[in-house]
């Protein structure tokens, strides 16, 4: 695309317009330059707050019980790791009664010093539960440390965690001291050390978690920032009145939307940039100070990867956004229509917070979910370029569709106005050419889901049921849904007597040449014997009469596909091929039908010739005679009840010979339909196309 | 005799609307309008004005017929339409957050004037609409008759032959009317094609110099005022309005009563 002056004047009138309104700046501009490094600072400082708060407490302790004289002597040994003394963070208060005095929270912790039998009458007489750690029968005698505290209260709570370390601590220590004493009668390699170790170290566990929410917040951001102007900048416009304006002015509407979407793209993108910025400064150079609580380190080179990592989500988002304001008719129903989009936008960028969610799978597929991952990887320190890559490359295509769509937004008259065409409401030919591609794919769903689902297997329901009903509702139901006009959409006209000759004569001529396409695909396909043998007994089972077959394979299908696909499909795709590549679209989609591979190029042949037929002849009666002539004949050959024609050429080929015979004598046909032709009328794109549509 | 700098052709837009279902805002429009000349287009809220003149400025597409700005034709060559025309009406607003001065540059840009030529115009626009004073201000800041000035500048920002005003007086107080009027005379008398749509009777006598009486999406009656004065016997433009709109009434709504249901061709 060239940037050319209409472009760069609305590019820079929205950048203007955008820098010049106050509250526009402050969501686009201001609100994300300072939201990271107000996210960083504020969490370091609520984090090093809590550690003061934390350091800062004293726990009030009461040491109780029988043994409070072991309980006095343990508190005072020094820890063995650290030597701290424990009197600096516990204050041993005597209160008369201790009980009374956690339960009001004058004390944060009893130490309960037992014997092993006051333990033993406690339990006997219910005063005490006994807990899971009871000890081994051999240390029977031990005695025991009971911690109350009160886990309401954070004092409390932590007291006695701390507390109980501690004492554990001091019991191994001593532990330890008497077996050494003793000799050590255990070998050391008998005893087992527990040694939790942290591999990912600290950089990657906060590299994770800053990952996993840096595309959500990047995201939310781009998308608040870029829908401040892009409601401004169309539905904004339109509710002002200024479109009108710059739609009379000399600039292609492409132009004009282009402009448009490179202003949210900048913005969009700018927004980015300082957010990979910010994160370079604060963590990678460490340019400015904000405390040491934050481990990760953002090196330039990791900056970099996530700048370009974030260039396709820029591009999507801007598209989406520009695409909501198109469709909007006023500022307020471009609102209205922003808060799901924003949600749709902020919803794929939670993927990285799933659990064990890795780039290797499908998520690779799905838009900005994908790049989410990617770039908590690359937070990691873990990048996989090839992964990586294949991200980036399924949110450039997803941005590059939309882009597409936001520039043909403007060409729509009805997007632009909020008018409707009489079309849109009333159906009618123009709305049917618009859908027909839809309705083609609904149809071709409904057929998988029939073929696949019906509750008999009798042929000739099967084939009533999945062919004849399906392919006679639908050209009625486009005909009653669009107003069709019958005759013209159904190309009901009577042809030249002429083309009769050259139909009967191309009948044969091709089955031969499909028979001939068909000993194509086994060179390339081989096709086993023994599925086309099953396909040919599935098809005409022994035990049904040939006229019943006559009918349910020959006669049905003839009329009703052509119905469909002659008729109808052919009737909405009209105007937008040529009619050569309209022969091939109609027969290649006739082919996509049936779902065999091997069938699906035969068929398509068909469909090819049929197609041809009735583009040349205008009218859809001639290819139903050829189709249902075809049907027959194969069905008659099927069961050798034609006098010179061996059943077995339908699984065997009829030799190059034949073939080329076949379709040399398709060409004679062809070269009669021509001589009475009359051809299919309004074929083919209309003229030079409206000058609004041009593109560049 | 040379091409006329404006001509349609049978022009028709047929809309949608879910209260009266199909409806012919436009229906077989045959207009001419010549260089130095203010084609009138006289008719009621709704008669079919706008449409018309949105068809011309390719805003709006036609369901059928042609029409065709100095030798363009809307739908084939929109872009060169829009390049050769200039579009005016009440409701086009400017936008606020720029001032006078980026307003009309930015419009030379949009309308591809020249590259090198843009400042010396906006200049010129500048001096001859009598801008020089508010130039650097906001829009938004400007007062209605200001912004009025700045607005019909950049219409003409790109020197159009065409000019289109649409209902351009209809929020405008007496001042600024007669003002603005004197500014299209000034344009027609530099050889401009100009369309004035209006529904002011009174400013159609005084302003155009042939008159187009629409009603109901139909072109009634072409003119001067002395012809239609001629044909009707009437003297008043208003006279000669309610003479046409009476005389074509009965077969209008006799026409209306048996379309409904046809699709545009």
């Amino acid at each position: 695309m060239r940037l050319t002056v209409p472009i760069r004047a609305v590019f820079w009138l929205e950048i203007q317009s955008l820098l010049r309104d106050p509250r526009t700046l402050l969501i686009s501009v201001v609100l994300p330059i300072v939201l990271i490094p107000a996210i960083l600072i504020a969490g370091n400082w609520v984090e090093e707050r809590e550690t003061r708060a934390a350091e800062a407490l004293t726990f009030r302790l009461a040491v109780e019980g029988e043994r409070a004289d072991l309980a006095r002597s343990l508190l005072n040994t020094q820890a063995p790791n650290s030597g701290e003394s424990l009197d600096s963070r516990f204050q041993l208060v005597s209160v008369e009664d201790p009980w009374e005095a956690l339960a009001s929270g004058r004390i944060d912790v009893i130490l309960e010093g037992m014997d092993a039998e006051g333990w033993r009458q406690g339990v006997r007489d219910g005063s005490i539960e006994p807990g899971a750690t009871d000890p081994p029968p051999e240390l029977e005698g031990a005695p025991r440390m009971r911690l109350h505290f009160h886990s309401n209260r954070t004092a409390s709570r932590e007291g006695a965690q701390a507390l109980r370390t501690r004492l554990l601590d001091t019991r191994e220590a001593r532990r330890d001291s008497i077996l050494l004493a003793a000799g050590l009668p255990a070998p050391p390699e008998n005893i087992l050390v527990v040694e939790a170790v942290n591999v990912a170290g600290p950089e990657a566990m906060e590299g994770a978690l800053l990952g996993r929410f840096l595309t959500l917040i990047l995201l939310g951001l781009m998308a608040l920032g870029g829908s401040a102007l892009a409601t401004d900048t169309l539905a904004g416009e339109k509710e002002r009145g200024t479109l009108n304006t710059l739609l009379t002015a000399a600039a292609r509407r492409q132009e004009i939307i282009s402009g448009k979407l490179l202003a949210i793209m900048a913005v969009a993108f700018g927004i980015a940039l300082v957010q990979v910025l910010n994160l370079w400064f604060f963590l990678g150079l460490g340019i400015v100070d904000i405390g040491g609580a934050f481990a990760v380190r953002v090196p330039t080179e990791a900056a970099l990867l996530l700048l370009v990592l974030y260039l396709p989500a820029v591009a999507l988002v801007s598209g989406i956004l520009l695409l909501t304001s198109a469709y909007a008719r006023s500022y307020k129903e471009a609102q209205l229509y922003l808060t799901p989009v924003l949600l749709g936008l902020i919803i794929p960028s939670l993927a990285p917070l799933l659990p064990g969610i890795s780039l290797q799978s499908a998520i690779i597929l799905i838009p900005i979910a994908n790049l989410g991952v990617a770039v908590r990887d690359v937070m990691m320190g873990d990048v996989q370029p090839g992964w990586i890559l294949g991200a980036w490359i399924v949110t450039a295509l997803a941005a590059a569709w939309v882009t597409r769509r936001s520039v043909l937004a403007l060409e729509d008259e009805n997007l632009i106005l909020g008018e409707r065409s009489v079309e849109e409401h009333t159906g009618g030919e123009g709305l049917f050419r618009r859908r027909v591609v839809v309705w083609i794919l609904v149809l071709w769903a409904v057929k998988i889901l029939v073929n696949f689902n019906l509750p008999f297997t009798d042929i000739r329901l099967v084939s009533l049921v999945s062919v004849g009903l399906l392919f006679t509702l639908f050209p009625l139901a486009a005909i009653l849904r669009f107003r069709l006009p019958v005759r013209e959409a159904l190309a009901l006209r009577m042809p030249h007597p002429g083309v009769w000759i050259g139909v009967l004569l191309g009948v044969p001529a091709g089955i031969l040449t499909v028979l001939g396409v068909f000993q194509l695909v086994d060179t390339v396909i081989p096709v086993p014997t023994e599925m086309l043998e099953s396909l040919g007994q599935a098809l005409m089972p022994e035990e049904i009469p040939l006229w019943h077959l006559l009918i349910v394979i020959a006669l049905v299908p003839g009329i009703a596909e052509e119905l469909t696909f002659r008729g109808v499909i052919l009737h909405g795709l009209r105007r937008r091929l040529t009619p050569v590549a309209l022969a091939l679209v109609v027969g290649i989609i006739f082919g996509m039908f049936h779902f065999s591979l091997f069938r699906i190029p035969t068929t398509a042949v068909l469909g090819v010739i049929l197609t041809a037929v009735t583009l040349l002849t205008g009218s859809i009666f001639p290819a139903m005679v050829w189709h249902v002539l075809n049907n027959a004949l194969a069905v008659l050959a099927g069961r050798d009840a034609l006098p010179g024609v061996d059943s077995q050429w339908f699984a065997e080929g009829v030799g190059w010979e034949w073939s080329l015979a076949g379709v040399g004598l398709l060409l004679v046909s062809f070269a009669i339909i021509w001589r009475f032709r009359t051809p299919y009328p309004d074929v083919g794109p209309p003229g030079p196309p409206g000058g609004a549509m041009s593109r560049t | 005799m040379s091409e006329p700098l404006v001509r349609t052709r049978d022009l028709t837009k047929v809309f949608y609307e879910e209260s009266r279902g199909e409806v012919r805002a436009v229906d077989g429009v045959d207009l001419i309008c010549n260089g130095g000349e203010i084609l009138g287009l006289l008719g009621a809220n709704g008669a079919g004005k706008t449409t018309t003149l949105r068809m011309l400025s390719t805003i709006l597409r036609p369901t059928s017929g042609e029409a065709w700005i100095v030798g363009h034709e809307v739908r084939n060559a929109p872009e060169q339409v829009r390049e050769n025309l200039g579009f005016y009406s009440a409701s086009t607003a400017l936008y606020p957050k720029i001032t006078a001065r980026e307003t009309l540059r930015f419009f030379c840009r949009v309308n591809r004037y020249p590259r090198g030529k843009v400042e010396d115009r906006v200049e010129e626009l500048i001096e001859s609409f009598g801008i020089r004073d508010f130039a650097d201000s906001r829009v938004e800041k400007l007062s209605s008759g200001m912004k009025q000035k700045v607005s019909i500048a950049r219409t003409v920002a790109h020197d159009p032959p065409v000019l289109i005003f649409d209902e351009p007086t209809v929020a405008l107080d007496v001042l600024n009317a007669i003002e603005l009027r004197r500014i299209i005379e000034r344009l027609r008398d530099r050889g401009k094609a100009i369309l004035f749509s209006t529904h002011i009777m009174s400013e159609a006598e005084q302003l155009c110099d042939r008159i187009a009486i629409i009603h109901h999406g139909r072109i009634l009656a072409v003119g001067t005022l002395q012809e239609l004065r001629d044909t009707t016997g009437h003297h008043y433009l208003e006279e000669i309005f309610v003479h046409f709109a009476r005389t074509r009434e009965p077969s209008e709504a006799q026409g209306e009563a048996e379309r409904p249901g046809e699709t545009g061709p």
